[in-house]
């Protein structure tokens, strides 16, 4: 295993267990709406509130992977605090990295309750385990964590398993 | 007016799912980005993604996921819920690429009175490479609902 990657391992095996609260505030339709346009997704259910409710919801409702695509929530970090790939601490899950190439690898998504404009949502994330990889690019870590997202009212909205790919 | 949906009654292990091509372009990568708060640079700036060693910008792993997401909601219809969900990303994929999402049922069940239709999904590049595997459990309205018992 190359020395980098080696580093990469050992500091991010650390973090193995660590969880944290992070409160990601108000979702509304405007911003699961750019998501929708942007992905190239224009489903009415989740533009047309009689179009959702003639499909059995209450109102509009966000994409189903929208809220798992999302990687920041607040209004930072400033540029000058971003890593020079543009990423910040908060992307890696808090674990720092320096210099290291990262990726998404996927996810596992459970859906429990659908999101919906106005929703005030909490992540719990927790670093779950650490693996070593060897790929036909060479050496990479598959750094695995569990998000569960939950509502106002302390629905769980979402569980999702995801992997990231260290290099 | 709705969209057409489909019943549980109507599918079965080994139907296909209707395709989806997709081709992802500088704007899309960038505005999905943008609304992600993703400030990545692999994904909009082409001279630091060559720093990484890719040839170009990259289409971000998760929009991969979206368009298979895409593919099964749009088949499966208004009334039909995503259960769950997971994808892998195998490839990497550029602005231009052709991505082509297909999929296969794989099972179909009744439990708790709710009616889930398992797949098998992949999407594919124009060289017929993998770029993301997946799965998908769907809840689908059953045609006793249809037709009002």
């Amino acid at each position: 295993m190359s020395e980098p990657v080696q580093d990469h391992y050992e500091t991010a095996r650390q973090c193995i267990g660590l969880e944290e609260r992070i409160f990601l505030g108000t979702v509304t339709a405007l911003h699961f709406q750019r998501f929708a346009q942007a992905s190239g997704d224009l489903n009415p259910l989740y533009f047309d509130r009689e179009y959702a409710r003639e499909a059995g919801y209450e109102d509009v409702v966000a994409p189903p992977i929208f809220l798992t695509g999302v990687l920041g929530w607040e209004a930072g970090p400033s540029e000058e605090s971003l890593r020079q790939d543009g990423l910040s601490d908060s992307d890696t899950a808090f674990i720092k990295l320096p210099g290291a190439r990262l990726m998404g690898g996927g996810q596992e998504i459970e859906y429990l309750t659908p999101l919906r404009d106005g929703d005030q949502v909490t992540v719990w994330r927790k670093v779950v385990d650490v693996e070593r990889h060897q790929s036909t690019s060479g050496d990479l870590l598959l750094m695995k964590l569990e998000k569960r997202y939950y509502n106002q009212h302390g629905d769980p909205l979402v569980i999702c398993r995801e992997t990231m790919i260290v290099r | 007016m709705i969209a057409d949906q489909l019943y549980f009654e109507e599918v079965e292990p080994g139907a296909a799912i209707a395709p989806l091509v997709k081709r992802p372009t500088n704007v899309q990568l960038f505005r999905y980005s943008a609304a992600t708060w993703n400030a990545h640079r692999i994904h909009y700036d082409k001279e630091y993604a060559r720093v990484e060693g890719y040839d170009d910008i990259l289409v971000q792993s998760h929009l991969h996921g979206c368009f298979l997401v895409q593919m099964v909601m749009d088949w499966a219809g208004p009334r039909a819920r995503l259960v769950r969900f997971s994808w892998q990303n195998r490839r990497m994929a550029l602005p231009g690429d052709q991505l082509t999402c297909t999929g296969l049922v794989t099972g179909k069940y009744q439990a708790d009175g709710i009616c889930y239709v398992e797949c098998r999904l992949e999407e594919r590049n124009q060289r017929g490479e993998t770029c993301a595997p997946g799965t998908a459990v769907i809840a689908l309205p059953s045609v006793t609902a249809r037709d009002g018992k």
